[in-house]
């Protein structure tokens, strides 16, 4: 290291610092301590910068500036806490009024019957969802084919249904129990692709919780079928055909 | 939100370094004070993510730097003096001439600096901040803060000198 790298590396020394740790100030220190017009250099250096630092180190803070920033943050947590309270007061009435709507909800609506779940499930399965496990016209097959599912063979058909054709069955499911489907035709023109217009559902009574008590069958529309519903013996009946009342009546 | 009593005691410890800071950055006293302000605001809301506590001082002074370059990119550069690369032989200008000077005269000659230098020469002189540490306020390598000190000083003195020479140096309004 010569004079001049030594001048351009103790411009930046300041003593009673750290500097004097960094290596390069070490090197041109020492070599300073050897050489008498750097010394001299440096002492001018150091006596310039103390003068520079004693101007910068004059800067004071203007008069309630301390005071200003600890005001102006107690006012920010005053209005934080402030929001927070409201959105908790806010939170806790929008839920109130959640519950309160719920609870309305569910006092309003009746729970929905297992007959009326049992009746609208298999409208559908009458409408879109089944295929004919047998087709026949002749009403001897039905029963011994339902006998062998294990689905109700033992039904008795309402004197109206005896002059409806018959076009198959089919075994379908409720909450695990086989339910006969009979169908018909009531000799209306049928959409194409059709082959039944008109279903007959058999379930045994235990299988439905609120089985209708026997008597007269009970009407209802369900989607856009109309159907009737009894109780006979140890079986429910649902029977289901397009049409109105006394379309439905025709065949009980 | 920091907790208050630790809040005012922070802002005791370091209120007065940071807005010697921040004058020497900004040059006059309503800038000075808003960022020092706004540099507590920051570290009110987002000082807890700090996990070593030795470490606040260097997080504050980062925190009003960023805050300063932040502001002066919304605002049309300060102007300053083209001044050739400095030169290592600083210019002939002895420690009573200083002396003589005010602060607000050396604060005038510090914003003639270019801008990149302003900083370091500020911690350099204000803080007794180590070649370290600053390198760590301004998220710069050891070896760029030693090159911007040695240019940055070299530019300040020649400012000073040229100013003293003249005569005329617009004190700040301190």
């Amino acid at each position: 290291m010569n004079r001049d790298e030594a001048k351009e590396i103790l411009q930046r020394y300041r003593p009673g610092t750290t500097d004097a740790t960094d290596p390069l100030v070490a090197e041109a220190l020492a070599l300073a301590a050897q050489d008498a017009e750097l010394s001299r250099w440096l002492a001018e250096a150091i006596a310039r910068q103390e003068a520079l630092r004693a101007k910068f180190r004059q800067i004071a803070p203007p008069a309630g500036l301390k005071e200003q920033i600890i005001s102006e943050h107690a006012a920010a947590v005053r209005m934080k806490s402030r929001r927070h309270s409201l959105a908790f007061a806010v939170a806790g009435v929008l839920l109130l009024l959640a519950c309160a709507g719920l609870f309305g909800w569910w006092q309003a609506t009746p729970p929905a019957s297992d007959l009326a779940i049992y009746r609208g499930r298999m409208v559908r399965a009458a409408l879109t969802g089944y295929a004919m496990d047998l087709t026949t016209n002749s009403e001897a097959p039905l029963r011994t084919y339902l006998a062998q599912r294990q689905a109700p063979a033992d039904y008795v058909l309402p004197a109206g249904l005896q002059h409806a054709t018959v076009t198959g069955c089919a075994v379908e499911k409720w909450q695990g129990a086989n339910v006969t489907l009979i169908c018909f035709r009531t000799g209306k023109p049928l959409p194409a692709g059709e082959s039944s217009d008109l279903w007959l559902f058999v379930v045994d009574r235990s299988k439905l919780k609120d089985a209708p008590a026997p008597g007269a069958p009970a009407l209802a529309n369900v989607n856009r079928l109309i159907t009737a519903t009894w109780t006979d013996s140890n079986k429910v009946y649902l029977l289901c055909v397009a049409g109105d009342a006394a379309t439905l009546r025709t065949y009980l | 939100m920091a907790d208050n009593a630790e809040f005012e005691n922070l802002v005791a410890r370091f209120y007065a370094p940071l807005y010697q800071f921040a004058m020497s950055l900004a040059g006059t006293e309503a800038d000075a004070c808003d960022l020092t302000q706004q540099t507590f605001a920051i570290w009110a809301t987002k000082g807890h993510q700090l996990r070593d506590a030795s470490k606040v001082k260097t997080w504050l002074f980062t925190i009003l730097h960023r805050e300063f370059l932040d502001s002066r990119r919304r605002q049309t550069r300060f102007p300053h003096c083209d001044l050739e690369s400095a030169e290592f032989e600083l210019p002939s200008i002895s420690p009573a001439a200083i002396s003589r000077l005010d602060t607000a005269q050396v604060l005038a000659a510090l914003q003639k600096v270019d801008e990149v230098y302003q900083a370091p020469v500020a911690l350099f002189y204000l803080q007794d901040c180590s070649y370290q540490e600053i390198a760590d306020i301004l998220k710069v390598p050891l070896g760029t803060v030693k090159s911007r000190l040695a240019r940055g000083l070299g530019q300040l003195q020649q400012l000073l000198a040229r100013d003293l020479t003249a005569g005329q140096n617009p004190p700040l309004n301190l």
